[in-house]
């Protein structure tokens, strides 16, 4: 494809343009939901299960409503019963995880309702409860929900090719199985939400990344009122990684408040957080790979079960997305997913960053490097060999043409819009001194050194309906007026510069109005990197249409026949009169409003997010202890619309998932079901003194399809993390990782039983 | 069951308070759910993240971690007064210039936290500024744009 005229000379995008309202963060002006107070508030709080699975035989709330300060208590008899999610009620009387609401309390204060839950006298009969997935689908396991265990009653399956066929022509086969544990989002800010009826009309602030999309129509649902009868509102998003809804706070808050006869603020703790939030699925990983004598794959064959908890939530799209590895990375004409969600009495599962793409991209690359070692091939060259090229898999395209978007074909015949993962390969590779690398496990010694590379793709965007609004004032003011949530990922900011860069302004110019459904227009859930490249075109081209308009409204005011416009001025043909933008905009006779709404993506190309990424690591073969010396990331979004913002999303996303890979995990004791370890410290995120400053390469061309040729950005970093590590510390000890997180134990584990302890 | 109450005088922000409290209410509930300065955030209420830090008698605390009761007469500064304060501009500049903080929730403590570090270490190194910090927890990750700008304030406010 060739890149469109209009990007040949930018002045906003791909320029570090300061994050919108830093200096309100830095300076604590920012009022986030738990900020907010109204008048006559009150604080809620959360009764929670002791138990992984039990019926709710009877609530008692008399003692607890006589406490001073107590003005209602809500329980599973006040909730309505209608679904408000696929497998979830606002309340049940019955439970399905240790940690899971209970009944509400409406306090003068936070602590009152604290002394008020432990007033409420509940009486459970326990089930026999279900923790592990393997047994969750044995026959006669305990059912978490009617129907089975299986969620769907099928196994997701995705395939193109004949992996039967394709395993037939292989010389040789590898596989492995792959392990990744249960870990916590833990943004910095915890849910919340505050409702407020007013009569029969509802305002909700919260915590959200779709006050269109999932909010307002779940709370239709659980309320069982018109969606045009509620508010909702995100002021401000301390952090959400593709999690932060998806539970039934929204609802139950609004009920509390209706109860209350009082607004009411709900703020969760963070050992709530974890346990009523939603949480990284654990998932077991059977991968297998047949590659011809000189290692070209012809058969890959992925097997995924995930524990999906006690709610799918979105664990549908993180089923989907684990096979996303095994089905593109690789030129290799059969390939076939297998995915199994699967119940358990677990908290619930949800999305997070990279959905499933991070943890099955861990099995893929490092599978790739056990076949390139067993080969004797370096593992970049085997990458430069045989990963996926522009011209996307071998085969035919059956897939219609406007069935591409909704159906993420896997099929040949496809090409990628763009795709730069060879340079990432060939720079990367550079950067760190690949040449440096010795054989596996060559080094002697107690700390020994090593290099690895992993690649990822990851899809953004594509298939997303988005919307822009762009109004002009006579006043000449600009707003941009947007339905989705800026999560803190910077979207207001990187959406601004796009605006700005249609209009010729700066993109200080550009105000901004988020995330409230009174004052913007539908917008998609905040999710899938897919704000930049879905919104961004819809904001590119509601902007260009406003252009047009103040373009002919000029030509009309200057009395000559075209204008143009330029650097926020209006200009005749000839270039002798000017209008400045304001003067246009006041001769409009009303406020310019332009809409552009589209179906984010293309019907001829699959677009995607490329990656490589190199660690040195030093492992101590006494403790087990991985030791990160340097890391880059090779990033191929596209056109860069702001390096500055960019650099640190890249960097923040390679931490995070750092702290991933060596040390975070949710433990369940295996008696109780309870959760272990619902806090900072014991769930060790990454410090800042833990990682060295990460090395951000970005090497994309501009794409043809995403507006000014960007492609998403958010969750493509985290995707190669994994395996990048893993194959570093193979490198360096010569032992091969099969499990996430990488904690000492495990490493040690692994030395162990690979016969590379220290001698 | 009435809960005890105290009375609690301090100062916040240059302004004497005296406060009518119940003993178990931490400096941070007053702060933000009293005095509606919400600048300190909760994100652990358990001494764990440092986005609730303030300065009290100017040095960092997390004000999740002490009892209304334990700063009688002491005084505090929020984020809020900080932020207006001559010294506090380089550190400001600094952040929005190397993009220390994304979604925002946990700046202010940083910012602060690297008030106090400054104070103390006016010469800190690279290291030292990462050791001081290691109180504070960015989700984000946003730990090199944090350590730059935290350096880069450092280099601003050296006396020339």
């Amino acid at each position: 494809m060739t890149a469109p005229a209009d990007v040949s000379a930018l002045s906003v995008v791909g320029t570090p343009v300061a994050r919108r309202e830093l200096a309100e963060k830095v300076t604590g002006r920012t009022r986030y939901t738990a900020d907010l107070h109204r008048p006559g508030m009150l604080h809620g709080r959360v009764l929670r299960s002791p138990h992984p699975h039990a019926r709710i035989v009877r609530v008692d709330a008399s003692a607890a409503l006589r406490l001073p300060g107590v003005h209602a208590v809500l329980t599973p008899e006040d909730a309505p019963q209608q679904p408000i999610d696929r497998d979830l009620r606002a309340l049940e009387p019955l439970v399905r995880f240790a940690g899971e609401e209970v009944a509400l309390v409406a306090a003068e204060s936070e602590a009152q309702a604290e002394d008020a839950l432990r007033a409420i006298e509940v009486v459970y009969e326990p089930l026999p409860a279900v923790l592990d997935p393997e047994a969750a689908l044995a026959p006669g396991a305990p059912e978490v929900h009617p129907g089975g265990n299986l969620v769907g009653g099928k196994p997701l399956v995705v395939q193109r090719g004949d992996v039967a066929a394709g395993f037939a022509q292989a010389a040789r086969i590898f596989e492995g199985t792959f392990r990744t544990q249960a870990h916590a989002p833990v943004a910095m800010e915890t849910r919340a939400a505050l409702a407020e009826w007013e009569g029969d009309r509802l305002t909700l602030w919260k915590t959200s990344r779709a006050v269109h999309a999932s909010d307002r129509p779940l709370l239709a649902r659980g309320l069982g009122i018109p969606a045009e009868r509620i508010r909702v509102i995100c002021t401000a998003m301390g952090g959400g990684f593709g999690n932060k809804d998806e539970t039934r706070l929204g609802v139950l808050t609004a009920l509390l408040a209706r109860k209350a006869g009082r607004p009411v603020r709900v703020e969760y703790s963070r050992r709530e957080e974890v346990l009523g939030g939603r949480n990284r699925q654990a998932t077991v990983n059977r991968l297998r790979i047949g590659v011809r004598v000189d290692g070209t794959p012809v058969a890959i064959e992925q097997r995924s079960v995930m524990d999906a908890g006690a709610y799918i939530s979105s664990g549908i799209n993180v089923n989907r997305r684990t096979g996303q590895g095994a089905l593109y990375l690789y030129t290799c004409p059969n390939a076939r997913y297998e995915g199994h969600a699967v119940y358990t009495n677990r908290p619930a599962g949800g999305s997070f960053r990279g959905l499933g793409a991070p943890l099955g991209h861990f099995a893929v690359e490092v599978l790739a490097d056990e076949i390139a070692a067993a080969l004797g091939i370096d593992p970049l060259d085997y990458r430069l060999r045989h990963h996926v090229t522009a011209a996307g898999q071998p085969g035919t395209r059956v897939t219609a043409p406007d069935a591409l978007l909704p159906d993420e074909p896997v099929e040949g015949g496809v090409p990628f819009s763009s795709n730069a993962l060879r340079a990432c390969l060939l720079v990367g590779a550079e950067r760190i001194g690949w040449h440096r690398r010795r054989p596996d496990g060559a080094e002697p010694g107690e700390r020994v050194r090593g290099l690895g590379v992993a690649m990822g793709t990851y899809k953004g965007g594509a298939g997303r309906e988005a919307e822009a609004e762009l109004h002009i004032a006579e006043s000449g003011r600009v707003a941009l007026h947007l339905g989705l949530t800026d999560v803190g990922q910077g979207s207001a900011t990187v959406l601004a510069q796009i605006a700005a860069e249609a209009l010729t302004l700066p993109a200080e110019r550009i105000e901004t109005v988020m995330a409230d459904t009174a004052r913007t227009p539908p917008g998609h859930v905040t999710a899938g990197s897919t704000t930049t490249f879905s919104t961004g075109e819809a904001v590119r081209r509601a902007a260009l249409a406003a252009a047009e308009q103040l373009r002919r409204r000029a030509a009309e005011m200057l009395g000559v026949a075209a204008a143009r416009l330029e650097a926020g001025r209006l200009i005749s043909e000839d270039g002798r009169r000017s209008l400045a933008l304001e003067e246009v905009a006041a001769g409009l006779g009303a406020e310019l409003v332009t809409r552009w709404r589209w179906n984010a993506g293309s019907s001829t190309h699959i677009v995607n997010s490329f990656a490589a990424h190199f660690a040195e690591v030093e492992v101590d073969r006494r403790n087990g202890h991985i030791r990160v010396l340097r890391y880059v990331a090779a990033q191929d979004s596209g056109r860069i619309v702001n390096p500055r913002l960019a650099a640190g999303q890249v960097s923040g996303a390679v931490l995070q998932f750092l702290g991933i890979a060596l040390r975070e995990e949710l433990f369940l004791d295996p008696r109780s079901g309870v959760t272990l370890n619902p806090s900072f410290l014991e769930h060790k995120s990454t410090a800042i003194v833990d990682f060295p400053a990460v090395e951000v390469l970005f090497l994309g061309e501009p794409d043809p399809v995403g507006p000014y040729g960007a492609k998403a950005l958010g969750e493509p970093p985290v995707v190669p993390v994994f395996a990048a590590i893993a194959n570093a510390v193979a490198n360096a000890a010569g032992v091969r990782l099969h499990e996430v997180p990488f904690t000492p134990q495990r490493v040690l584990a692994a030395l162990k039983a690979q016969g590379r302890l220290v001698p | 069951m009435t809960p005890a109450r105290a009375t609690v005088t301090l100062t916040v922000n240059g302004v004497a308070r005296t406060l009518d409290v119940e003993p178990r209410e931490t400096l941070l509930d007053v702060l933000r759910e009293r005095l509606d300065l919400t600048g300190a955030k909760r994100a652990c209420d358990r001494g764990e993240c440092g986005a609730c830090a303030v300065l009290v008698d100017g040095r960092p605390i997390n004000a999740c971690h002490v009892l209304a009761l334990q700063v009688r007469g002491r005084e505090v500064v929020t984020i809020e007064a900080l932020a207006g304060r001559p010294e506090f501009q380089p550190i400001l500049a600094a952040f929005i210039h190397h993009d220390a903080g994304q979604c925002g929730f946990c700046t202010p403590g940083f910012a602060l936290a690297a008030h106090a570090l400054l104070q103390r270490h006016p010469a800190a190194s690279d290291a030292l500024i990462r050791w001081e910090l290691v109180g504070h927890i960015c989700r984000c990750n946003a730990y090199d744009g944090l350590a730059a700008a935290v350096a880069a304030a450092r280099d601003a406010r050296k006396p020339s």
